[in-house]
């Protein structure tokens, strides 16, 4: 066991922007609740799931919607306290701890904030080790976990629970009582026993968080070349580099979706590389060739700072550098690819994973 | 009164339903079908009980179908869901259910209730919270009468289960699950209006299960004897009048946001010139002859055909029948100013249509 303080949070959320690969919301007014929690109620214990009973039931917590949204209607805290306590008393048994069902973007630190407020532990693992836009894209539906209970609330004090045959359903409803509730809700679901989670959760992703958020932040004291430093923390590969000469975008059934364009410089010079993205990046082609698609992990960095830069935030004329680094390998199963491969984006290629393109 | 509705009764409580349901509550065709495989089944009839038998502590909670028609007669439901449901409220409470509540006695939902109380064995209360058929959920006696919307539970044919824990308004209420209604397939099981004993006593409308057998009843004999039409039977014992009869000559009908909306159009059988106008959102809303409003809600719009009395629903208009419509005054209980800013034609969009009650009320006035 170890507890996330002030600085662990904010290696966390730096980290878990690079997690994000372009996605899973910026984590600023996520981590800015979970730094006032912190210090209002102490820091929060991490435990990893071996250091808990097979037996204990583990709630995790997040925030469902446009993170957008969020940034102009600030939750008030309560809703995700709501949200828990509701799923906790639905299922009638204590819940032992919280975890993050999504270690990309904002998602991160929305449990911290969770589990100060309700002086709970936190469970070192996610459901995603990366960032997904939908609700069953969770490496708990490979292992059979339901989504639900799921326990929905607002900064109103409106909540819902809802009980689904799968978890396909789940996102259905959630993704229309999150609209109802101003296009952002707080969310507790995906209910499992440490036994389960062993078997179905991504482990160690917040702990990776913030050894890749300490990195950038050492480098940057240190000024070591950030992106190479960043590149090394999570083992990747130089996928492109490049200055961004076109960025197109277009918002569908709920997404937003597009495709950025960038002219190589360097070694890359005379390429051009096609990064799609639908909230999170998906796939990167060189010259019309498929590199790189989900479920590894793609991230556009800052030439400079190293700082991961998310979808919206994409402009012409960024210099920056494409990385791409190897998902965990339970989404490299048959079910995996087929609950986030390339396919189920619209994306008529075969995975191959980066390593085996970029390999040593 | 206790009584029990059986195999015997069904023809007429679906007949007296279609009456009061105004256009709407869903088809009673399907409905009647269902009840009474369901009464097979259970191999008894169904218990009907005086609200004034419930002890003041008892729990019930109203029950129904919520969606669009148009949407029920295509999309054959399973047959459990609202039982689901109400299982489900039932044990996220911790309390059983000491009777169901017919949340409207329009349509298919007055027999949708009794479907369900012989899966759960429980009886069903004489009365509703309308006395006919409304579209929208904020729309009853009992959100009128300061019940509190949540909990709510919403189930589907798959299975699926929503609880509404906590909702700030009926209006709330009313939007969310719409939404989550249409996500589940423009229908789902609806149990709403959690009340106590002493609750219902103060909100229901009494009796309106017992006037559905009886107006039933009172068509079928019309049928039979061939003395008097169908429609005058209808309006005499609803203290109403018929407003007009006609031919349907035009329909205009669309499912939108979860509901059947539209309007259409009655010509007088010696008069072409002679037109009435209605509209409806799931119910008929507002009828004008030659463009003065005639009756509208709260007051009851029902729409029969001119030889048996059938009563048509809006998800059956069609070009060419020959119909009479009668108008039917409310309930009382929906003649309060609380109740008419709820269910008043402004409510509705009407903003321009002042209601003016038909003379007398729906059911008189309780001895």
């Amino acid at each position: 066991m170890r507890v996330i303080d002030e600085s662990a949070l904010e290696d966390i959320a730096l980290g878990a922007a690079v997690l994000g690969t372009g996605g899973g919301g910026d984590p600023y007014i996520g981590k800015l609740m979970a730094r006032e929690s912190i210090r209002r109620y102490g820091p929060v214990d991490l435990y990893t799931l071996d250091e808990l009973n097979d037996e204990d039931l583990i709630v995790p917590t997040a925030m469902m919607g446009a993170p957008t949204v969020m940034v102009e209607k600030m939750p008030n805290g309560d809703d995700i306290v709501n949200a828990f306590l509701s799923v906790g008393k639905y299922i009638g048994k204590p819940v032992r701890a919280t975890m993050s069902i999504e270690a990309g973007g904002l998602n991160s630190v929305v449990p911290i904030y969770a589990a100060a407020r309700l002086n709970l532990p936190m469970v070192d693992c996610d459901g995603m080790g990366r960032a997904f836009p939908e609700l069953q894209m969770v490496t708990h539906t490979i292992h059979g976990i339901s989504a639900t209970p799921i326990g929905m609330s607002d900064e109103r004090g409106n909540t819902v629970i809802m009980e689904t045959i799968n978890n396909h359903w789940t996102e259905t409803f959630a993704r229309s009582v999150t609209v109802d509730m101003g296009a952002m809700a707080m969310i507790a679901l995906y209910a499992a026993t440490v036994a389960e989670l062993k078997e179905a959760a991504v482990p160690d992703t917040i702990s990776q968080a913030q050894r890749i958020g300490e990195t950038i932040r050492r480098a940057r004291l240190e000024e070591q070349d950030p992106v190479r430093t960043v590149r090394e923390s999570v083992n990747g590969y130089t996928v492109f580099r490049g200055k961004i000469s076109d960025v197109q975008r277009r918002t569908e059934a709920g997404f937003a979706k597009g495709d950025a364009f960038m002219t190589g410089v360097a070694e890359f010079e005379g390429r051009e590389l096609q990064l799609s993205f639908q909230n999170e990046h998906l796939a990167a082609r060189i010259d019309g060739e498929v590199c790189v698609t989900v479920p590894d992990l793609i991230a556009v960095l800052d030439i400079e700072t190293g700082e991961p830069i998310t979808t919206e935030g994409l402009r012409y004329g960024f210099r920056v550098e494409v990385i791409a680094f190897a998902c965990t390998p339970r989404w490299r199963s048959e079910a995996g690819l087929q609950l986030v491969g390339p396919r189920v984006f619209g994306y008529d290629v075969d995975y191959v994973p980066v390593e085996e393109r970029y390999g040593q | 009164m206790s009584a029990r509705v059986g195999l015997g009764d069904t023809a007429a409580l679906a007949l007296g339903a279609g009456i009061l349901g105004t256009g709407g509550g869903g088809n009673t065709y399907i409905g009647r079908l269902k009840l009474d495989r369901q009464l097979q089944l259970s191999g008894t009839p169904c218990l009907v009980l005086d609200v004034e038998q419930l002890p003041d502590d008892a729990l019930v909670v109203g029950v129904g179908m919520m969606g669009a028609p148009t949407v029920g007669i295509e999309k054959i439901e399973a047959g459990d869901e609202v039982a689901r449901a109400v299982q489900a409220l039932a044990a996220h409470l911790g309390r059983e259910f000491d009777a169901l509540v017919i949340n409207e006695i329009g349509g298919s939902n007055a027999l949708e209730p009794l479907m369900c109380a012989l899966q759960l064995g429980l009886p069903v209360l004489d009365g509703d919270g309308m006395g006919r058929a409304f579209p929208e959920l904020q729309m009853d006696t009992f959100s009128i009468g300061g019940i509190p919307a949540s909990p709510l539970a919403l189930g589907d044919c798959h299975g699926n289960i929503a609880i509404f824990e906590r909702l700030s308004s009926p209006l709330q209420a009313e939007e969310w699950a719409r939404n989550l209604t249409i996500e589940m397939g423009g229908s789902a099981a609806l149990v709403m209006s959690l009340m106590s004993g002493a609750e219902v006593k103060a909100n229901l409308v009494r009796g309106t299960l017992s006037l559905a057998l009886e107006m039933g009843r009172a068509v079928m004999q019309a049928r039979e004897d061939k003395v008097a039409s169908p429609a005058k039977v209808i309006a005499a014992l609803g203290n109403g009048r018929i407003l007009f009869k006609g031919k349907i000559v035009d329909v205009e009908r669309r499912t939108v946001q979860g509901f059947a909306r539209g309007r259409m159009r009655l010509q007088a059988f010696d008069a072409p010139e002679d037109n009435m106008d209605i509209v409806f959102q799931n119910e008929n809303l507002v009828a004008w002859r030659d463009g003065d409003v005639q009756c509208c809600v709260p007051d009851l719009i029902t729409i029969v055909t001119l030889e048996d009395g059938t009563p048509l629903g809006t998800e059956l208009l069609r070009y060419g029948l020959r119909v009479a419509v009668i108008g039917m005054p409310a309930v009382r209980e929906l003649k309060t100013p609380a109740a008419l800013e709820v269910i008043g034609p402004a409510a509705f969009g009407y903003k321009d249509v002042t209601y003016t009650p038909l003379p007398g009320d729906l059911l008189p006035a309780a001895s």
